[in-house]
């Protein structure tokens, strides 16, 4: 087996044109579907009724489905949805000629929301109840209480997750080549069927994913540390002791 | 717009289900020697020398970083001539369904070690000096002792490496093997494209339904073998 390096190190620095969109689509549905999680994880804490049974559907449907099928059902249905309602609005725009990516960011935030919102949910469960009535009773809001006490401590537990999560989504992408997206896979990809050189392709694809998944896992470690500095100062305290 | 037509979803659907075994099998084949390739790591990482934990730390990172559809890519185009070149074994027209099992037993291994490690770890090292102790040997000690104990831990993470398997394992069409998801677009192009939404969703029915078995069975599972055990709850 002979890889051809020369075109190796071309796609290598083609395909990592296609990074922008790739960080984009983890980008925009992370910050898209944080508020959506908060709301859904506090919903099924407090028990509200309706929107519990909804939102534990949702999430269930979402986490027993697989993500190329989500992508397929909302690229199927979406384009031609969004057409007839514009059609009969009456804009003059033509909804097959807009950008992709903003299914892609469609189908990942409705996918992140999901798993985001049982981190949000067992994080949040993770703060001692006292800690909230302790808040209130020193005069805190109920908001204020959740802003400055409970999620500062929540996120620290939630962190991991948040990690692991980000990415299986920067995984997940390289799916968004399905609806013509173009992204890190689907330019090398394209590449490679110029000359049948696939393997090269692929490891450069391999190469871009393990440098940005270390670089989030390195990011995440940093946010750790300085999320959770009151934690380490609690424990230097106990050593000293 | 063509009119969505739900009594095709309950038409797609039973054409569907016979291709059901062949998801299942690929699931549990993968599953099957992933726990093997898992074993291995974890053991290499618990006992191994330095060198051969740095080559698992490796190999686990690197198949965390992968995306299945890319793994799968390269085992597809990349195995046969890997084989071709180094044994001069010619297989490039063998059965899909082998280099599917090979990327999702990659995939799967890695994960798995990560649980077995995890979950082995959890256990109290007293529980296997007090094993040995009273004369049981290593092999008795980990099987009798050890393994009981650690599965009860593992298997809300197992539950979880099963459906992510089976999801990614939908992947496997896009090199023309034949699972549910492979019919199920088939029967789109038998169609010329229409009646796309209509079989996406039965396939989504599908596959969630067997999400929603494979959970149900493991939290029967999980309190048949953590009997005995006592949480702070309690």
């Amino acid at each position: 087996m002979e890889l051809n390096i020369e075109y190796m190190i071309d796609t290598f620095f083609l395909a990592l044109t296609g990074v922008p969109a790739t960080l984009s689509i983890t980008a925009v549905a992370l910050i898209i579907s944080t508020p959506i999680a908060f709301f859904m994880a506090i919903s099924k804490i407090y028990n509200v009724t309706v929107v519990k049974q909804i939102v534990t559907t949702y999430v269930s449907f979402i986490r027993g489905t697989p993500v190329v099928l989500q992508i397929l059902i909302i690229y199927s249905l979406l384009p031609s949805l969004f057409n007839a309602i514009v059609k009969n609005i009456g804009w003059n725009i033509n909804i097959f000629e807009i950008n992709p990516i903003i299914y892609a960011y469609i189908v990942f935030s409705l996918n992140t929301s999901a798993g985001l919102s049982e981190i949000f949910r067992s994080a949040l469960l993770t703060v001692n109840k006292g800690q909230y009535e302790a808040a209130l009773s020193i005069g805190m809001s109920p908001v204020q209480a959740y802003t400055r006490i409970i999620i500062p401590q929540a996120l620290v537990s939630a962190l991991p997750n948040i990690c692991n999560l980000t990415i299986n989504l920067i995984k997940g992408t390289s799916l968004a080549f399905l609806m013509t997206v173009k992204e890190v896979t689907s330019i090398a990809k394209i590449a490679a069927s110029y000359g049948y050189n696939y393997i090269e392709s692929y490891i450069d694809i391999l190469i871009i994913y393990i440098i940005l998944c270390s670089l989030v896992q390195i990011l995440f470690a940093l946010l750790e540390k300085h999320f959770g500095s009151y934690k380490t100062l609690t424990g230097s305290a106990t050593k000293t002791n | 717009m063509r009119p969505f037509k739900p009594l095709f979803i309950l038409e797609v659907f039973f054409d569907l289900l016979p291709f059901l075994p062949v998801t299942i099998l690929m699931l549990s084949g993968s599953v099957f020697f992933g726990s093997l390739l898992g074993f291995i790591l974890a053991r290499a990482k618990i006992a191994g020398r330095r060198f051969i934990r740095l080559l698992a730390d490796t190999y686990i990172a690197v198949m965390r970083c992968t995306p299945p559809i890319v793994l799968l890519f390269i085992v597809y185009y990349g195995l046969p001539e890997l084989l071709l070149s180094t044994m001069g074994l010619d297989i490039n027209g063998i059965e899909k369904a082998i280099f599917v099992l090979v990327t999702y037993t990659m995939l799967c291994g890695a994960t798995m070690s990560e649980i077995m490690r995890s979950s082995y770890e959890s256990i109290d090292k007293g529980q296997w000096e007090a094993a040995v102790s009273i004369g049981l040997s290593p092999f008795q000690a980990f099987y009798r002792i050890m393994f009981p104990q650690a599965a009860a831990v593992a298997l809300p993470n197992l539950c979880n490496v099963l459906i992510n398997l089976m999801k990614d394992g939908a992947l496997a069409f896009t090199i023309g093997m034949i699972d549910v998801m492979g019919k199920g677009t088939l029967i789109i192009s038998k169609n010329f494209g229409a009646y796309a939404l209509e079989t996406y969703i039965a396939l989504a029915l599908i596959y969630w339904g067997l999400t929603l078995v494979i959970e149900k069975s493991f939290s029967v599972l999980e309190k048949s073998l953590s009997r005995g055990k006592r949480s702070i709850a309690e």
